[in-house]
């Protein structure tokens, strides 16, 4: 069975790709400015936090629109790229409708183009650390790593909440709420070290929270987190997608009757 | 397993016994006692006050509709098969499962060979997307590389009569448009077997014509079509073998002449009493 879907994954591979540009595309149809919103607007919006915050926050962060910055570049790719993989059979439907075909790339596309939105909004990141002149270390060139476990992790969720969300629209609705308490419990925009020590442990089960502190640690504080929060990070990570996939398979043949 | 039971005793009797015996490699479609329900009562349970009422209430809630029962046949490479039927009698729905949409509660489908879909009028593109963007999408869709859908580009968009329109997007064109690039693109991507669902019935005269010598042709050359048509002179004309379905059920199969007959003669019998008076 694993020899068989690994065949359809290879054969549909350039429909993959096909239907990741098609979404590209579709995404910034119509737009002059197109593909540079993704590095500006995440620009905007640091500016706005960082006259908010950071002399609330100076003493503990010294280079607030970064850390602001680098939060909202996780963050937003997990919840708005496991969002969007929840609504992929409905948005796909027409073509799902057509012909037999891998129902989890539709998934796949979507949580790769926030991917590849990400990738964009990166080059505005390293330039704001170089602008705001955050001592870099020779630990940055592994930043792709956690990134690399995010993805994965998007994935997983998303295509866990889609195999709920196909039948039950009124999750798309509970997760855009879920969405903003989860902002709020994690460390984006404020640090960590407000919350009390007691409760910290919670924090730290958050998988967003680790994945962040990781690519802070790396690109920001130059430091090389312990071998442990990695192996913390990917189980994480694998789990989600095993996950995903397991509860996918099982749902995804009755999916045709609710698109 | 009280389903099954019910199922299999009534399997033989659809098989033709006068069929002639297929040898395996010739069979290029396998529909074997293929069965498929519906749960109509959980169709409609898209908000979350429905789903905990039939949580609650169980599998009382449950309202089966079986849209296909037992349903056996065999299609040969290069044949050409008609479905023919009332609204609501399954065609559709054999369709889709046959093409891999949909799949069977019980029963097996074995496809040898690639299928072009064209199996909704309007549907089955993109319609934000162009027509050139469209006919790239389909063809990554059926597997065929960029190149060589490049080559095949001016063919399909000739056969469309749609050269002034490359870049339109689809949801800008007219249905009888949509029709037509649709079936262009199926026909123009070499599939082994062509799924054709009332596709014919929104053109003109003249694109009718076009498409049925395009049939013509491909039936020749070895494709394989399944055809689904209320318009039975033109069942008749295409096919020559025909499956009757009623309410998800074969009634009968075999020649298109006579099976067509037949049905007619049911449609005016089934007309009679349901007369509105005047």
């Amino acid at each position: 069975m694993f020899k068989k879907s690994l065949n359809d994954f290879m054969n549909y591979f350039p429909f993959l790709i096909e239907v990741i540009k098609r979404d590209f595309k579709k995404k910034y149809y119509k737009s002059i400015l197109g593909v540079a919103w993704s590095m500006l607007s995440p620009l905007l919006l640091m500016v706005v936090m960082s006259i908010v915050f950071s002399t609330a926050f100076k003493r503990s962060i010294p280079y607030y629109p970064v850390y602001w910055f680098s939060g909202n570049l996780i963050f937003n790719f997990v919840t708005t790229g496991s969002q969007m993989a929840m609504n992929s059979m409905v948005t796909n439907a027409s073509l799902l409708k057509k012909m037999r075909m891998p129902k989890y790339f539709f998934c796949i596309s979507t949580v790769t183009l926030q991917f590849i939105m990400v990738l964009f909004s990166l080059v505005t990141y390293f330039a704001v650390e170089l602008i705001f002149g955050v001592p870099i270390t020779f630990n940055i060139i592994f930043f792709f790593v956690p990134l690399i476990d995010v993805y994965l992790f998007t994935l997983g969720l998303g295509m866990f909440l889609c195999a709920y969300g196909t039948f039950l629209r009124d999750l798309e609705y509970l997760y855009t709420i879920a969405r903003r308490m989860w902002m709020y419990l994690t460390p984006i925009f404020y640090p960590i070290d407000i919350i009390p020590t007691q409760f910290r442990f919670l924090w730290e089960l958050n998988p967003i929270y680790i994945y962040l502190s990781i690519f802070r640690d790396l690109t920001m504080n130059g430091i090389m987190p312990s071998e442990r929060t990695f192996i913390i990070a990917t189980l994480y990570s694998v789990i989600t997608l095993i996950l995903g996939i397991v509860t996918f398979k099982e749902k995804e043949d009755r999916f045709f009757l609710y698109i | 397993m009280e389903i099954s039971k019910t199922g299999r005793e009534l399997q033989p009797q659809y098989i033709i016994d006068d069929a002639p015996e297929v040898k395996d490699d010739d069979v290029c479609i396998d529909v074997n006692d293929v069965s498929v329900m519906f749960n109509l009562s959980k169709n409609s349970e898209e908000g979350v006050k429905e789903y905990f009422i039939n949580m609650i209430k169980g599998k009382v809630a449950f309202n089966e509709f079986w849209a296909l029962r037992n349903i056996t046949f065999k299609v040969k490479k290069g044949d050409s098969l008609a479905l023919i039927g009332r609204n609501g009698s399954g065609k559709s729905t054999l369709l889709k499962t046959i093409s891999g949409i949909i799949k069977p509660v019980r029963g097996e489908i074995t496809v040898n060979g690639s299928i072009a879909p064209l199996i909704e009028i309007n549907g089955g593109f993109d319609r934000s997307l162009s027509a050139k963007e469209n006919i790239f999408l389909s063809g990554a869709m059926h597997g065929h590389t960029k190149k060589y859908m490049k080559r095949r580009f001016d063919e399909i968009i000739e056969f469309a009569e749609l050269e002034k329109f490359v870049n339109v997007p689809v949801k800008n064109f007219s249905s009888g448009m949509v029709s037509r690039l649709g079936f262009a693109i199926a026909t123009c991507v070499n599939a082994d077997i062509i799924i054709a669902d009332e596709v014919l019935a929104v053109g003109d005269a003249k694109f009718k014509q076009k498409c049925e010598n395009r049939i013509a042709e491909m039936l020749k050359g070895g494709t394989t079509i399944l055809f689904v048509s209320h318009s039975t002179p033109q069942v008749k004309k295409i096919c020559k073998k025909a499956v009757w379905l009623d309410k998800g059920k074969i009634v009968d199969m075999g020649e298109t002449g006579e099976i067509c007959d037949k049905y007619t003669e049911f449609l005016k019998l089934s007309k009679k009493p349901t007369r509105i008076r005047s």
